[in-house]
């Protein structure tokens, strides 16, 4: 039993590594559907979400200087980068460990002070949307949907 | 260049490529915070040049440990480039001859040339990439552009058509770049200019820095090959 539990880990290692060590350099290509992930705060546990707000919109612009800056510190970005691949994750199956990701990082978020919200909210959720184009078409539709995570002493 | 003077430019390169992204995962949360803290000291002992053997296998075990914490690459491309990188150099430095230490950095530029082809080929043989269609996608729908402002690129198709086939074009005529000393150059100095673009764009500054990173080891073994 030892040694199955063993191998499977040892296996489960070998997947991570092996696509490292052989990489395939397939940049963009295809475009497929792009995830947003949206939150929402809630009063109660049992709340419907009134106000989905999009995490981390990007600016309307960014500067020479900052882009300069980005060069050297993009901590946020690669942050979000990281949480749009664990959306990919869970656009093809259900992954506690991808959404527990997602969740903590936007609680993360609003202990820094980063999201703040109007009223006394004691619980927030997210879901992700994915952006898809049909021919000319372009569409939104919702794909997950997380269950509500308690704001703790993180309250606001 | 020597195998050794590329060995060294390579480390000191991919140290501060190393050191750039442990800082931000030190910002982060827990574990990454502390692995980050960890991969910064090394990174700098590396930089300097002490112990290098057992500071690139530290490294490895970090490598390996958020490769397990994010279940693969936290930054997809640029993890992978940074991993193999770092693997190649340790195994130069572990090699048991000299062929060994020469297979390993020539797979190192072997994966260097071939991410820059492949990328190329799966874009050439892509009805969308060849149409334009694809890079506008990008600038329209993804989440790659860093600005609202940037997704107004979209509604260009000629420009962004000319950046589809610069991009393809480029990539794919990579490998020939290898035939002589300063078309290698011009093609790196290119390739370098084309990271910083991505960095602009779309973000990807972690590219930018360890991209270069395996430069030396390709002009290391582009003289090797023809000399």
């Amino acid at each position: 039993m030892f040694r199955f539990e063993f191998y499977l880990r040892k296996n489960k290692m070998l997947k991570l590594i092996l696509p490292v060590v052989f990489p395939s350099w397939r940049f963009f290509s295809s475009i497929g559907a792009s995830p947003r992930i949206q939150f929402a705060f809630l009063q109660n546990e049992s709340d419907d979400p009134q106000l989905w707000q999009d995490f981390r919109p990007r600016p309307e612009r960014v500067s020479f200087v900052e882009g300069l800056r980005r060069l050297l510190w993009n901590p946020q970005w690669n942050e979000t980068l990281y949480i749009n691949t664990c959306a990919e994750h869970l656009f093809d199956e259900p992954s506690p460990m991808r959404e527990q990701e997602i969740m903590r990082r936007i609680l993360a978020a609003v202990s820094r002070g980063e999201i703040t919200s109007e009223y006394k909210a004691t619980f927030l959720l997210f879901r992700i949307c994915t952006i898809i184009r049909d021919r000319n078409e372009i569409t939104q539709p919702v794909v997950f949907v997380s269950k509500p995570e308690a704001l703790l002493g993180n309250a606001l | 260049m020597s195998i050794e003077q590329a060995v060294r430019f390579a480390e000191i390169i991919m140290t501060f490529a190393y050191l750039q992204q442990s800082l931000e995962f030190v910002r982060g949360l827990q574990p990454e915070k502390a692995l980050g803290i960890v991969r910064a000291v090394l990174s700098v002992v590396l930089f300097i040049g002490f112990q290098t053997v057992y500071v690139e296998a530290g490294l490895l075990i970090i490598a390996l440990m958020l490769l397990h914490r994010f279940q693969g690459p936290y930054n997809g491309g640029s993890d992978c480039m940074s991993i193999l990188v770092l693997l190649c150099l340790f195994l130069s430095h572990i090699a048991p001859s000299k062929f060994w230490q020469e297979m390993a950095l020539g797979y190192l530029a072997f994966q260097l040339t071939f991410s820059y082809f492949q990328s190329g080929y799966i874009k050439v043989i892509n009805p969308d990439w060849r149409s334009g269609r694809a890079l506008r996608d990008v600038f329209a729908l993804t989440a790659y552009p860093v600005s609202e402002h940037l997704r107004e690129w979209a509604k260009s198709p000629r420009l962004l058509w000319c950046m589809s086939w610069s991009v393809i074009l480029f990539e794919l005529v990579f490998p020939l770049s290898l035939l002589c000393y300063t078309t290698l150059i011009i093609a790196l100095s290119l390739a370098a200019l084309f990271h910083l673009a991505n960095a602009c764009l779309f973000g990807l500054n972690r590219f930018f820095w360890i991209w270069p990173a395996a430069y030396p080891v390709i002009i290391w073994l582009q003289h090797r090959l023809l000399h």
